[in-house]
């Protein structure tokens, strides 16, 4: 960030996170003050009843799945709600009480009812929502969620939720003891992403769980340091601890620092750099650690983007799909190769010690120094350490924070300063950051994405154990003997309609593109819905997703597709495309020795 | 540089408001009521002898190997399931205690191979350890009944390679069954089972093999295994790291801490940092094995530069790269304006 807004002039920096908990940010600050979740890990040994949102937490958070796991073994409850049957719906030794199966896009319609049954059976936690909530907002939320229209009953319908069964799901939350929500990106990858964060702390506030052990709103966040790449200040409205660029105080603290005037405009979020590029306005890019490419939806819509730019600097440890379309090459540090810190799900910030030299010769940090020095804005450290010195000083919620202090206590958990020395485990225990808890208004609006004839079927996407997002890491190791492609995932139902077995090849199309991949029929999906991966940059799940993004943080709607499968024998044009350009945009020079070798 | 080792309390940390006192060899100690006295000996440096305990698993007591004597009770309570009580008299060692231990050790030791130079938990094997301890010299049993490590024995079973990141070798099993808790207790995967009844038993993945079976990988097993049974592929084929460093896991938003375990530069294994407070010494597939990628043959290490996106790349030096990236980001800004360049970090 300090390179965008002091080197380069303007605020347009962005991460990763505007694809994934961007609405995370927006809805539990807007309703409790703070960007992140409330809870430790350690938090749910001592929770009664565990709700899971749009989270599939034994494929993408393992190591936290088998915590959970531990404890429905010695009796909590669970509610499960997805569309797909995820394995925490029935394990060994584990099942959940209620798996909520609704259709995507309609989180919202089910957090509300589930508020209206609260609301409605007088199971609010009145003690709570007085003592620590915004009574006016309160009283406004409770009217409007009473109405019969947010009825589990009315929403029904919508949700594809038996009425029932969302009712005792309610019922449990709400009396069941001390209950947890954990969510993922099922929850933020929608039109309405930010509405689902909002609704699950308002659901948290009504029944008061919130501010001890055991309760809590907790993201599962997807990347080991997107909390702390949010946390910095990547985002194009925020300085690091979440100040708005327009904030004047804050604004001139940094500039008093870093000795250059800062722009209090907002700068471009991804997808507004994409859209200007294709425009004519924007035309350079400096890309650390994203693959853009292969990541971002619509991907015909991104490498347009990045075909109409001048200059992409990539920096990264691999080739990736984005550097097809780059014109300068940085190499990239493996985590064994760094010296720094990673913010995890919980606050958590722990060290990466580096095991081994760069194998660029030099590390990611000096890099972005000599790109500012060669930009004309100065930069001098001598250590990763002394970066976190600079963020501690500028940072309130940060204050604290210094290499030292992570060496003695093994990790930190920001909010770490004056008022918490050792760092805060649990957030929000006397009082919200911001005061009083904020119920916000969460009407619930279908995305514009609509099944019809042409496109009947729902697309959801999401990963698996053995690999991990764009799987530029893990389809370079002996992972891949556990998937080594994509499928589409689709109920015996629509499979049999279409005459599709598992195995076959079938060509899966949306409005914005196809791509052609292997089918696995599955009991797991409902009938109208199908799933698949988006590791493997040769199927291209990213070619079918859509532009439509989350009403508050355009995080895109990875969640709702509407899609049309048939079967076919061969692979989709832009796969064909993409294979030639995969030879003929990599090709790196025959490097011939010099005099001096 | 030094390799970590980890305290191991042999049982899960107790946490109580109430603490209880005891007497073990002779000198008080005060712990959380519910510290087993396995784990109360610890907590004062006593290291009372154990194969099927480790403070990641509940106290199973099936190795014998940790008897202890306590007034007032008759015969030698396993001290791994006795919980530590007010008042209590413990002693770890005795000339009969010594004898029994050393006449379990015989036992075990009569069914597996004595080929520690050889192994690749040379080094690092509770198993040797224990045998040290307890002084065993000779082994009288086992050789005129069939055993299970011979290649040629009836009882011989296939090692299984079949996981790309680690092997299981049935010969070398005790079956203390710390794999198949680890896989219950820690993951929850349920994946292994103990076959076959008393001196027939060994470890399995339900009958088929471990890559076919409901295995995760999470390699919760290995780190449990107490000898070379289960054991990384890397340390077969490398050997015993040398120096660790503690790190963060690179993959997902748990931040999973790991010991990087190396021989020099190169890294052996990846452990799960028992220290580490988002995963306390759990781990999964990605972080624990997927680590390859470091130093995949794909890694691009020298800075490079192209006119337009279909040239070919051209290696150049850092010095050129860099400039070359300053001064388009410069001509942009001056030919479009101020706003026209931006980043995207990860």
């Amino acid at each position: 960030m300090k390179l965008v807004r002091a080197g380069f002039g303007n605020n347009n920096v962005d991460t990763c996170a505007r694809v994934c908990h961007s609405p995370t940010g927006y809805g539990l600050s807007k309703t409790f003050g703070t960007s992140a979740g409330t809870q430790d890990f350690k938090s749910v040994a001592k929770t009664d009843v565990i709700m899971i949102i749009g989270a599939n937490p034994t494929d993408g958070h393992p190591v936290f799945a088998s915590r959970m796991k531990k404890r429905l073994r010695a009796g909590a409850k669970l509610i499960v709600i997805d569309p797909r049957r995820i394995d925490m719906v029935k394990s060994p030794h584990v099942a959940a009480s209620h798996h909520l199966a609704l259709r995507p896009g309609t989180n919202v319609a089910v957090l509300n009812a589930m508020a209206h049954v609260i609301v409605t059976e007088g199971l609010i936690d009145e003690s709570f929502v007085r003592e620590r909530c915004d009574l006016v907002d309160f009283e406004m939320w409770a009217r409007a969620i009473a109405e019969e229209r947010n009825s589990p009953e009315a929403m029904e319908p919508y949700t594809g939720v038996a009425a029932q069964d969302l009712r005792e799901a309610a019922r449990l939350y709400a009396t069941g003891g001390a209950a947890a929500i954990y969510y993922g990106l099922g929850v933020t990858e929608h039109s309405q992403g930010s509405t689902t964060v909002m609704a699950m702390a308002n659901l948290a506030m009504a029944t008061g769980n919130i501010g001890r052990d055991g309760v809590g709103v907790n993201p599962l966040r997807g990347q080991n340091n997107v909390q702390g790449s949010c946390d910095m200040g990547s985002f194009p409205h925020e300085f690091s601890g979440y100040r708005h660029v327009s904030d004047d105080s804050t604004r001139q603290m940094f500039e008093s620092l870093w000795n250059r005037p800062l722009s209090n405009e907002q700068g471009l979020r991804i997808p507004n750099m994409i859209d200007e590029a294709i425009g004519g306005g924007f035309k350079g890019l400096y890309v650390q650690g994203e693959d853009i490419a292969q990541s971002d939806p619509d991907t015909q819509h991104i490498t347009a983007g990045l075909r109409a730019m001048e200059c992409v600097v990539i920096q990264d440890i691999f080739l990736n799909e984005t550097a097809k379309y780059a014109h300068v090459f940085l190499p990239g540090s493996s985590f064994l190769e760094k010296d720094g810190t990673f913010t995890n799900a919980e606050r958590r910030i722990s060290r990466v010690r580096k095991v081994m030299e760069p194998l660029s010769g030099k590390s990611e940090w000096q890099a972005t120094i000599d790109l500012s020095n060669a930009l004309g804005y100065p930069m001098s450290y001598s250590h990763p350490s002394e970066i976190m010195d600079e963020i501690a000083r500028l940072t309130p919620t940060f204050a604290g924070v210094s290499y030292e202090k992570i060496e003695q206590l093994g990790s930190v958990q920001w909010p770490c300063n004056d008022k918490a020395p050792t760092g805060t485990p649990i957030m929000h225990v006397d009082r919200f950051v911001r005061g009083l808890g904020k119920f916000m208004m969460t009407e619930y609006v279908p995305t514009e994405e609509k099944t019809g004839a042409r496109f009947p079927l729902i697309l959801t996407t999401g990963r698996i154990l053995s690999q991990y997002n764009v799987g530029a890491q893990t389809r370079r190791t002996e992972n891949s003997v556990w998937h080594d492609e994509d499928v589409l995932e689709i109920h015996p139902f629509d499979a049999e309609n279409r005459g599709v077995k598992t195995g076959d090849l079938v060509a899966l199309q949306s409005r914005t593109g196809e791509i052609s991949l292997r089918a696995e029929v599955s009991e797991r999906m409902q009938p109208g819905v199908v799933y698949t991966t988006f590791h493997h940059a040769k199927t291209g799940a990213n070619v079918i997703t859509t532009d439509f993004s989350d009403w508050a943080t355009n995080c895109p709607e990875y969640k709702v597709t509407a899609v049309q499968v048939r079967r076919t024998n061969q692979y989709s044009d832009w796969q064909e495309r993409n294979a030639r350009e995969d030879i003929e945009l990599r090709r790196i020079a025959p490097r011939f020795a010099t005099a001096a070798e | 540089m030094s390799l970590i080792k980890e305290l191991d309390y042999g049982t899960p940390i107790r946490l109580s408001e109430d603490e209880v006192t005891l007497t073990i060899d002779g000198v008080g100690v005060s712990v959380p009521a519910g510290t087993s006295v396995m784990a109360a000996a610890m907590s004062m440096g006593t290291k009372i002898p154990k194969l099927c305990a480790t403070d990641m698993l509940e106290p199973f007591g099936s190795c014998r190997m940790c008897l202890v004597e306590i007034e007032g009770r008759r015969g030698t309570p396993a001290s791994c399931t006795t919980p530590a009580e007010n008042g209590m008299i413990v002693r770890t060692q005795s000339d009969k205690l010594a004898r029994l231990r050393k006449g379990v050790m015989e036992l075990y030791i009569s069914d597996h191979p004595l080929d520690c130079l050889t192994c690749s938990a040379n080094g690092d094997c509770e198993l040797q350890d224990m045998a040290g301890v307890v002084g065993l010299r000779d082994v009288r049993y086992g050789k005129e009944v069939a055993n299970h490590f011979e290649t040629d024995s009836p009882l011989a079973l296939p090692v299984d390679t079949s996981n790309p990141y680690f092997q299981y070798d049935p010969a070398k099993c005790i079956v203390c069954n710390r794999c198949v808790r680890a896989c219950e207790e820690v993951q929850g995967t349920f994946a292994l089972t103990i076959e076959g009844r008393g001196f027939d038993s060994r470890v399995s993945a339900a009958g088929v093999s471990f890559l076919d079976s409901d295995c995760v990988s999470c390699g919760a097993c290995v780190q449990a295994c107490p000898t070379a049974t289960l054991m990384e592929k890397t340390v077969v084929e490398h050997g015993q790291p040398e120096h660790s460093t503690v790190t963060t896991c690179a993959y997902c938003g748990v931040g999973c801490s790991f010991k990087a375990e190396m021989q020099g530069d190169k890294v052996v294994r990846m452990v799960p940092y028992k220290g580490g407070q988002a995963n306390e010494g759990h781990s999964c597939v990605k972080g624990r094995f997927a680590w390859g990628y470091a130093t995949h043959k794909d890694r691009i290490t020298k800075p490079m530069i192209r006119e337009t996106i279909t040239d070919p790349w051209r290696e150049v030096s850092w010095e050129e790269a860099i400039n070359r990236a300053a001064s388009e980001f410069k001509r942009i800004q001056n030919d479009y304006g101020r706003e026209a360049v931006g980043a995207i970090t990860s």
